[in-house]
């Protein structure tokens, strides 16, 4: 039972063994979170160089699904995002 | 007592002894009403996103400052009345962290 059990968990795992082209890519939105590793950069309304990067050129703050944010680091940056904007840095 | 963040935008065209003179007046004020200032840093002259007040570019004061609502009532009320300063932002803080400075001029 153990066995089989693996086997079909690995083909489940691997993206593109897909049977057909109208299958679901469940592997497309499954990137880690890039604020929550070790080390990560700290979100501050100072630190403009990161905040950038979650920002479009129109200003507007791009949505998790995008940039596959954690829903509570999200949060932060929205809040941090906002209070550089008041300030004029953004 | 909680730790306080403010930073100050400056008109650009103030003369560098205005400028020392607001830093002094600020550091003065907090350190005046039962307040406490742990760190200044100047952010020299920086362009502004958008326009403030017809403004293109301003001139960034940051106080680091431990306080109560007395401290806060009494920058917020100096500052509405200084025509010197175009925006202003306080943010409260549980921890402050005096190493990073993410606007040296050294770059």
């Amino acid at each position: 039972m153990k066995k089989r059990n693996k086997k079909f968990q690995r083909k489940n795992s691997n993206s593109l063994n897909k049977l057909s082209l109208f299958q679901k890519n469940d592997g497309r939105f499954s990137k880690k979170c890039p604020l929550s590793i070790k080390n990560a950069p700290v979100i501050d309304y100072k630190n403009i160089a990161l905040l950038k990067k979650y920002v479009s050129d129109n200003g507007k703050i791009i949505s998790s699904k995008i940039t596959s944010v954690s829903f509570g680091k999200q949060k932060k940056l929205t809040k941090e995002i906002k209070k550089a904007k008041v300030l004029g840095l953004l | 007592m909680a730790f306080y963040e403010n930073t100050i935008i400056a008109k650009q065209d103030l003369a560098e002894k205005d400028l020392n003179s607001i830093k002094d007046k600020y550091n003065e004020i907090i350190n005046k009403s039962s307040g406490k200032v742990i760190k200044i840093e100047k952010w020299g002259l920086l362009n502004l996103a958008y326009k403030i007040k017809n403004y293109k570019k301003g001139f960034y004061i940051h106080y680091k400052f431990e306080g109560n609502d007395k401290t806060l009532n009494e920058i917020n009320k100096k500052i509405k009345i200084d025509g010197a300063i175009i925006r202003h932002l306080t943010v409260k803080y549980n921890k402050l962290d005096t190493k990073n400075e993410y606007f040296k001029k050294d770059k």
